[in-house]
């Protein structure tokens, strides 16, 4: 059992503490990316037809397959909080690697077959996107618009791409620490927040994906 | 310190699952699976329902329609994931008023673009559009 430090009651006192800690970290989270969905979704609304062509650029079987591993990766970490109120450790950790795994399954997915081919065009924000866009698909649309449409589709998907990069080396950490360090994972909070913390990863991409892969016209 | 040795927390649902060590809610096996194909139903609807054909239909009505179908699912599966994943449901009043008060707060912050929607660009000198560019300066 962990110890209650003196400033609190009890011990539920005490784990309430940290994950009300854990929640206030995460709407720093929510306003750092819910203005980019404001941005996104106010030139979405005022380059409605061009950003409705130049996302049919992207693969929405990708952003379905990506949308999957996230799926999977976010009920594993559930199931590793599960365990590990139960104190089944080793499964915590399988479920931690799991996720890791599934982590990485996405950045791979996304780099390889996402990002690199679009760097390959030239179709990110770059002096000759211009002539690298026309060149590739045609004066289908306005492509300085294009152009906005890419810059936040790179942007908005790299701070995510980021964070779960910083999820995947955080399983990684946090399977050590309960194999090596008993002493300071003492219980199952630790995992609780890291976990709060990969659903929230989750929950951008889940508005992520219809916002750019489905987009209606 | 005081003499109270309950449990501070106000714990939402007692009525299924089984508790750990420390009296916390622990989210049976079942619903985290129901709640992981729950999730991936509402994926694959996502995903039919942007591959409908709205065009041709009433002229910007269709494309509403789909909007709301998809930004809709979106929030669903979105409160799936805080409810259940993330167990706000089952957590303290304190902690639902932090996870809450977040939401309602980037809301808040949202309604900064209604200038956007209801007020015209004054454009001042040096930055009046630049013709061959559709871009809004």
């Amino acid at each position: 059992m962990p110890e209650v430090y003196p400033q609190f009651e009890d011990i539920d006192q005490q784990q309430e503490t940290y994950i009300v800690g854990m929640w206030a970290f995460l709407v720093n989270e929510v306003m750092f990316f819910g203005p980019l969905f404001f941005i996104y979704g106010l030139y979405a609304w005022k380059h409605n037809a061009v950003f409705y062509v130049t996302s049919h650029h992207l693969d929405y079987k990708i952003g379905a397959l990506n949308t999957t591993i996230l799926l999977i990766s976010s009920w594993m970490v559930a199931m590793a909080v599960h365990y590990h109120q139960k104190n089944q450790l080793k499964k915590v950790c399988n479920m931690l690697w799991g996720a890791a795994v599934c982590g990485t399954l996405f950045l791979a997915i996304k780099l390889i077959f996402e990002w690199a081919p679009k760097f390959s065009h030239g179709l990110f924000p770059n002096p000759g996107f211009q002539s690298r866009y026309l060149a590739y698909y045609g004066a289908d649309t306005n492509v300085d618009v294009a152009r906005l449409f890419f810059s936040m589709y790179f942007a908005i998907t790299g701070l995510h791409a980021l964070h779960v990069l910083i999820g995947v080396l955080i399983f990684v950490w946090l399977i050590r620490l309960i194999k090596k360090r008993p002493d300071v994972i003492t219980d199952y909070v630790p995992t609780e927040m890291v976990g709060l913390y990969w659903h929230f990863v989750d929950l951008v991409w889940i508005f992520l994906f219809p916002l750019f892969y489905l987009m209606p016209k | 310190m005081s003499e109270h040795t309950s449990t501070t927390n106000g714990h939402g649902d007692h009525g299924h699952g089984d508790h750990g060590h420390s009296g916390h809610h622990v989210i049976p096996q079942a619903k985290l699976l129901q709640t992981f194909f729950v999730l991936m139903g509402l994926m694959i609807a996502t995903v039919v329902a942007a591959r409908l054909p709205y065009e041709g239909g009433v002229k910007g009505i269709p494309s509403a329609i789909a909007w709301l179908v998809l930004l809709g699912i979106a929030f669903w599966k979105a409160g799936l994931v805080v409810q259940i994943f993330m167990g706000v449901k089952y957590s303290t009043k304190l902690t639902k008023l932090y996870a809450y008060g977040g939401f309602f707060w980037v809301t808040l912050l949202g309604v900064t673009l209604f200038d956007y929607a209801t007020r015209q660009l004054e454009p001042v000198q040096g930055w009046e559009p630049v013709a061959e560019s559709a871009l809004p300066r």
